[in-house]
């Protein structure tokens, strides 16, 4: 069982976060700041998240998602976090949540399972 | 079925001559080092091409710099390590500047973190080809035909890219071509859609309601429905409008499997 995450661990990973280069947009398109619903699934020995159901800017890349992730659940920055779709393959991480969503989406959730050791190859 | 033969090998053979040149900022020797020449295929990836680089011009930076990943750049962008490498041409390269060889500058210092990701080592590299190869299964199949392969096939599938040997690949990848059970086409096309910065993809079926043939002119519809004349090139080739979508999946798409289209 993983450590409960405390409402202000949550915060100061997302703070955190804001301050990620990677993948942020720098012309903030105003009127296109989409969200999406993404679900994300331990798998394996993953630690749980006890928010599992997140809403996202659908702009973010899956780059953005692992590295939100790995804050959350205070792992080292240089430990692995694989994220998977359709529990089949791994996106790369300038792929965006957008592209995803269209394409894999269920009952309107982007379902994301993850992992710290490769599971699906 | 994959059936032109022909065609698949002329997309396979297709290759870029590249100049390589370290930055002129980076050699602390007294002597510029000369400019490495390579001949590599348009279908491949630079990490499975560039240790022969690395090696040519690592003496020439400082000691320090010397254990750090090198990068590569092109009109002022970072190469996206992961992109095949005719992808990354016919998307850096506009059709009125295009000059062989094409001129590319490398780099040991500075990496740029917020720009690409640190993929260069052939082991990632190959992990994503088998990731986007799954994908475009996904896509095209309702049963998935590469979970249900073999590691052997997996692994001939990349040594056949690897070492440009088109039958070897071929062998394999024609049972991830092939449409299942009693359909005459893919679920969906597997295809990306890249402009300026970034790609789009999309759920698009290679057959209409009423069972026609899609071309590319009805994809482009779907992916940009508010801009009428958008063409795109692959493999540097502006594809007539016309094509029709499962053709265009089975003998267009890059070895994995999707078709990368380069809006110009």
């Amino acid at each position: 069982m993983s450590q409960p995450e405390s409402l202000a661990g949550v915060q100061e990973a997302e703070n955190a976060l804001k301050s990620l280069q990677i993948g942020a947009e720098t012309d903030a398109k105003k009127g296109d700041k989409l969200k999406v619903d993404i679900l994300l699934k331990p798998t394996g020995n993953a630690p749980i998240m006890k928010k599992k159901k997140w809403t996202v800017e659908s702009d973010k890349p899956v780059g953005w998602i692992i590295e939100f992730v790995k804050k959350y659940l205070k792992l080292d920055s240089n430990e692995k976090l694989f994220v998977y779709v359709n529990q089949t393959f791994a996106p790369a991480p300038d792929q965006t949540v957008k592209n995803l969503y269209e394409c894999y989406n269920a009952d309107n959730k982007l379902v994301l399972h993850y992992c710290t050791t490769q599971a699906w190859g | 079925m994959a059936n032109d033969r022909e065609i698949l090998r002329e997309v396979w053979e297709g290759k870029l001559p590249v100049c390589f040149k370290l930055d002129p900022d980076e050699v602390v020797e007294l002597q510029q080092p000369d400019p490495f020449y390579l001949m590599v295929p348009r279908m491949s990836y630079f990490p499975l091409v560039t240790d022969k680089i690395r090696k040519h011009f690592v003496k020439y930076v400082a000691n320090g710099k010397q254990e750090q990943e090198m990068w590569l750049k092109c009109n002022g962008q970072p190469m996206k390590w992961h992109l095949p490498i005719g992808l990354l041409y016919d998307l850096l390269i506009d059709s009125e500047d295009e000059a062989l060889p094409w001129v590319i500058s490398v780099h040991f210092d500075k990496f740029p973190d917020s720009k690409i990701y640190r993929l260069s080592n052939k082991e990632t590299v190959e992990s994503y080809f088998m990731s986007c190869i799954k994908e475009a299964d996904v896509l095209k199949h309702k049963t998935q035909i590469a979970t249900n392969m073999q590691k052997k096939d997996h692994t001939q599938l990349w040594l056949g890219l690897q070492n440009d040997k088109f039958d070897q690949f071929w062998a394999v990848n024609r049972k991830l071509m092939e449409v299942s059970g009693e359909s005459d086409h893919f679920k969906y096309i597997p295809f990306r859609c890249y402009l300026e910065d970034s790609y789009k993809q999309k759920l698009v079926k290679p057959v209409a309601e009423d069972g026609s043939r899609k071309t590319l002119q009805h994809l482009l519809k779907e992916v940009f429905p508010d801009k009428p004349n958008v063409t795109v090139k692959i493999h540097g080739l502006i594809v007539p409008l016309d094509t029709p979508l499962q053709w265009m999946s089975e003998h267009l798409s890059y070895p994995d499997n999707f078709l990368h289209l380069c809006v110009v």
